[in-house]
């Protein structure tokens, strides 16, 4: 693999670089000191290229790109400036004041402006960038570390030491903020500029949300009621879809236009006090959800169909990259402070879909874990090929991390047999089943990440939404294992081609910081799991495709468990009717009834 | 035109016998009032009122954009006596324009202001305590101000904000006016500012007991001028950073026979400007102001012209019966500017920015109507209009 880069063009024409810096510059409120617009007279990129050093290239298509590189850069580019500074320091000084504590001087404070010309020249740049490109969201670009190593500046007032200090002083700041806050915005709206045709017909008002939108991508599941409403406000224009993100265009393939607007009208209830509820089939309120808890666990996972499935994987996609910049910001230093916030909002953005569905069936799962965990060890560990070295604390830990509750939710039934299950049911559950989780998602995520002390599961998950942040690997992989056992589901389940290529690509890339993590090369599944905050979407991925293989030694080997499956099969016929009509039952005959499912799965 | 608060401010400073003209920061008052005065923005109301002469409390709310408003409250322990009610306030005290320079007062003995009260002394020195705050900005301002002696003052002045450096400043001013000359002393929190002003005024020493003359002779004929000069200078201990100007300024006295006149000339020699005004009363209802400012190491100049315009009720209706009164009949004699409608102010500088203000009196409100005007931006020619309403009781 190669890349062109092509400098030469950059040094032709640089008139409209110079109008953007220029109007960069003058965006943010100067210092009161500088006292007309700074212009931008000259602009040289010079004739030697930056050199970059490929680091990691997490995803590569026709359409998008994202990738790290290592940049320094030597060059003889040059910069001129050209503006008026007051060299009155009491006037700067009493500018700024108020006048009602000003000494008010008589004319020790009238002004001198001097016209100022600033040459920036020698810059000395070095630094990691990520560069992250989309035809449909432009290109973004971000430093991970502050880029300027020196500079050289040279002014009107070279010959006063003073002020040449001070000068220097005060550009290499201007110049930090450029590059790692005005820079990104700026390339940004190039490329908007050059690739969308959209783009071009938005008003600058509309440039900015969008920028501030690609600084921070919002995963579309996140804010599922936006979704909802998008599509119920225009649901048919696909342009507008398009410019949104991938996000809600997969979800209208997923996602009936019925439910959606039951869906839309549901948010819309919660939102003011109006008690209609519009009756939505094949889901479970939340309600009701205590009554029917066994409902989740068992007969009510969402199917996946492979246009959900692809959501899923769109979803993480996104997760994936809003955590890369989390893991930037984590960083630079301050880590507990920042990274934080940014971990919690993954827990609620990425996931909060899938993982907020499982709150009313945390209990039965729970159980169904544990049952499993105390017959099949072995069976687990040996399929999961990872050591098994605190195996007794993981039996209690695995039922509170994030993972498995996905994977659960997702994809896995408890047992493989109610796996098939299910694969089985998809025919004949509708295509509007997924919009559960949008549901679930929707009640919850206005407090997604508040955790009630009253309700110990979801206190105990976001003890180890906070152990996510640090490698934990020996709790971690565990937690990873137990999903890996019981979920060899369904065929469906393999996701498309290219997408496993681009799962398997991103998996093998070393994250930043894993590759701190000691265990990453005694465990060659372990660094997504150690960055399971930040990489959750990859770790499914890459345990879907253990899971297929898994899938398919265990048809292999298990000639009784096809047996078993034809018997479930058969069961599995009534099995609709009997959900049904549990729901109107309750508690008490659902759980029996998992309780009689569960135990041939793990005899297998 | 001034907010009620200064109005009682200055009513503070003329109970107490300070003259606040005879100092170097107001210099060059006249031309301040003629050509940098603030024209309003937006709509702003002002509900006043000077509950108890010791006590005021304005209200102010303003709507530029975004409502806005203040309250203030003010004590003083010097009874203000002048009526501070919209519907008679003197409009020559609340709005600035030409100011008539008034023959130096001797300042009073210490002793003067002793109250003796079996045995003991009662006496206390005049206070005058102010606050407003700012909402929503949160922006608190404080004053105090005493009166140490007859020929001292302290001034303290406060701002609170958060947006400020340190949360806020302070400004400590230290005034002394014996009238020959005075003194200020300052320092101001921010940066560590110290200051110093001076203004000296040429001619005879108010100071001196003016001897009841024996002779014809000897009687002095009055002075018709004053001459003054006086120079600032600042430096901040912390920026070490500093400034200065001098100045000077020559000004007809009442008993001037002619025209009134105001002339000022003020130097920045560390910056290179120099500023000259020259102001002159044309008439019981016309002033006329002109600025220049050059700088000598730049090159810039700058040119403002601005005047000042009291308009008249004219009584049409009864001037011919007026003009048939015989010399010696009675006349109804108005009190002094009972007829102004209003004040008429414009200025006008060299880049074609123009202000106009029109203040006076309707009915019980004190009213202040103003725009600014910028020929030179054809498609925005308005940069700002406003009203501003006051009612005081």
């Amino acid at each position: 693999m190669a890349f062109n880069f092509n400098w030469s063009p950059l040094m032709a024409d640089t008139t409209r670089a110079r109008d953007m810096l220029t109007a960069a510059l003058n965006k943010s409120p100067k210092p009161p000191i500088i006292v007309d617009d700074i212009i931008v007279t000259e602009l040289n990129m010079g004739s030697t290229p930056p050199e970059l050093e490929i680091l990691e290239v997490g995803d590569l298509a026709e359409d998008r790109f994202r990738g790290i590189f290592k940049m320094s850069y030597t060059g003889d580019a040059f910069l001129t400036l050209k503006t008026r500074v007051q060299a009155n320091p009491l006037n700067t000084y009493l500018s700024a004041k108020p006048t009602f504590a000003s000494p008010q001087p008589l004319a020790a404070a009238s002004g001198l402006t001097i016209p100022l010309q600033i040459t920036l020249s020698d810059i000395r740049l070095s630094g990691f960038v990520i560069l992250v490109f989309s035809r449909q969201k432009g290109l973004t670009l971000v430093f991970r570390n502050d880029p300027l190593e020196s500079l050289k500046v040279s002014s009107t007032f070279d010959s006063i030491p003073f002020v040449r200090d001070y000068l220097q002083k005060e550009i290499e700041g201007q110049l930090r903020v450029l590059f790692m806050e005005d820079l990104p915005a700026i390339l940004h709206r190039l490329s908007l500029r050059l690739w969308s045709s959209e783009y071009q017909e938005m008003d600058d008002e509309k440039t900015a949300d969008s920028s501030k939108d690609n600084t921070a991508p919002i995963d579309p599941l996140a804010s599922p009621p936006q979704d909802a409403v998008d599509a119920f406000g225009n649901p048919l224009d696909e342009s507008q879809i398009s410019s949104l993100s991938l996000g809600p265009s997969e979800t209208h393939a997923s996602f009936s236009q019925k439910n959606l607007l039951r869906l839309a009208a549901l948010t819309e209830s919660h939102r003011t006090l109006s008690l209609f509820t519009p009756s939505m089939r094949e889901a479970v309120f939340r309600a009701w959800a205590g009554a029917a808890e066994r409902d989740h666990s068992g007969t009510n996972t969402p199917s996946l169909t492979l246009s959900s499935l692809s959501r899923i994987q769109s979803s993480f996609n996104n997760s994936v990259k809003s955590n890369t910049s989390s893991i930037v910001s984590g960083s630079t230093g301050n880590e507990t402070t920042s990274s934080r916030p940014t971990l919690q909002s993954f827990g609620s953005t990425g996931l909060g879909g899938g993982r907020s569905r499982t709150h009313p069936s945390r209990k039965g799962k729970n159980r169904v874990v544990n049952l499993r965990r105390d017959q099949t060890d072995n069976d687990s560990e040996s399929v999961s090929t990872e050591p098994s070295a605190d195996a007794p604390s993981i039996i209690i830990s695995d039922t509170t991390s994030i993972i498995p509750e996905k994977g659960e939710d997702f994809s896995s039934p408890p047992s493989p047999t109610t796996g098939l299950r299910f694969h089985k049911r998809n025919g004949s559950l509708d295509v509007g089943e997924p919009s559960q989780i949008l549901n679930q998602s929707t009640s919850e995520s206005a407090t997604p990440t508040t955790p009630k002390s009253a309700d110990t599961p979801k206190s105990s998950r976001s003890k180890s939404k906070a152990k996510i942040s640090t490698p934990d690997l020996s709790e971690k992989p565990k937690a990873f294992t137990t999903p890996n056992s019981k979920t060899p589901s369904t065929p469906i389940r393999y996701p498309h081609p290219t997408r496993m290529l681009r799962s398997m690509s991103l998996d093998k890339i070393p994250f930043p910081q894993s590759a701190s993590a000691t265990s990453n090369s005694r465990l060659p599944m372990s660094p997504p799991y150690t960055e399971s905050a930040s990489s959750g979407g990859i770790l499914e991925q890459a345990w879907m495709m253990k899971m297929a293989a898994e899938i398919a030694r265990k048809v292999q080997e298990g000639k009784d468990k096809e047996a078993k499956m034809e018997r479930q099969n058969a069961r599995s016929g009534n099995w609709q009717s009997r959900s049904r009509s549990n729901k109107a039952e309750g508690l008490w005959a659902r759980s029996e009834d998992d309780e009689v499912e569960a135990p041939p799965a793990y005899v297998a | 035109m001034l907010g009620f608060m200064d109005y009682v401010q200055s009513a503070f400073y003329e109970a107490s016998h300070w003259n606040r003209d005879n100092s170097y920061g107001t210099l060059n008052a006249t031309a301040q009032a003629l050509l940098d005065y603030d024209t309003p923005r937006g709509l702003r109301l002002h509900i006043s009122s000077l509950a108890a002469p010791n006590f005021a409390t304005s209200y102010t709310v303003g709507s530029v954009g975004i409502v806005d408003g203040s309250i203030s409250y003010l004590y003083s322990s010097l009874p203000i006596l002048t009526s501070a009610k919209s519907s008679d306030i003197d409009l020559h005290h609340v709005i600035k324009g030409y100011r008539h320079l008034r023959d130096l007062r001797r300042p009073d003995e210490d002793w003067w202001w002793e109250i003796w009260h079996s045995g003991k002394r009662i006496d206390r020195r005049d206070t005058l305590l102010y606050g407003r705050i700012f909402l929503p900005r949160s922006t608190l301002e404080a004053l105090y101000l005493r009166r140490l002696s007859p020929t001292k003052q302290l001034k303290i002045c406060c701002v609170s904000d958060s947006s400020l450096n340190n949360g806020g400043t302070i400004l400590a001013l230290l005034q002394s006016d014996v009238g020959k000359y005075s003194t200020e002393y300052m320092y101001s929190t921010d940066s560590a500012l110290l200051g110093i002003r001076g203004l000296y005024n040429f001619g005879p020493d108010p100071r001196e007991n003016v001897v009841a003359p024996t002779i014809p002779e000897d009687v002095v004929e009055p002075i018709h001028g004053r001459f003054s000069a006086g120079a600032e200078l600042y430096y901040g201990i912390l920026n070490k950073s500093g400034g200065l100007s001098t100045g000077l300024r020559f000004t007809t006295l009442p008993h001037h026979t002619g025209f009134p006149y105001t002339m000022t000339l003020t130097l920045n020699p560390l910056m290179g400007n120099l500023l000259s005004t020259y102001a002159v009363k044309a008439g019981q209802n016309l002033a006329l102001c002109s600025r220049f400012h050059f700088n000598f190491y730049s090159y810039e100049s700058d040119l403002q012209l601005g005047c000042e315009l009291w308009t008249r009720r004219r009584n049409t209706d009864i001037e011919w019966a007026v003009k048939k009164l015989r010399p010696d009949w009675k006349r109804v004699t108005l009190k002094p500017d009972e007829d102004v409608t209003g004040v008429l102010k414009a200025r006008v500088d060299q880049d074609w920015r123009i202000g106009v203000l029109w203040e006076g009196r309707i009915k019980e409100l004190l009213f202040t109507l103003g725009a600014s005007l910028d020929l030179k931006r054809r498609e925005q020619i308005f940069r700002a209009i406003g009203v501003e309403l006051q009612y005081s009781s």
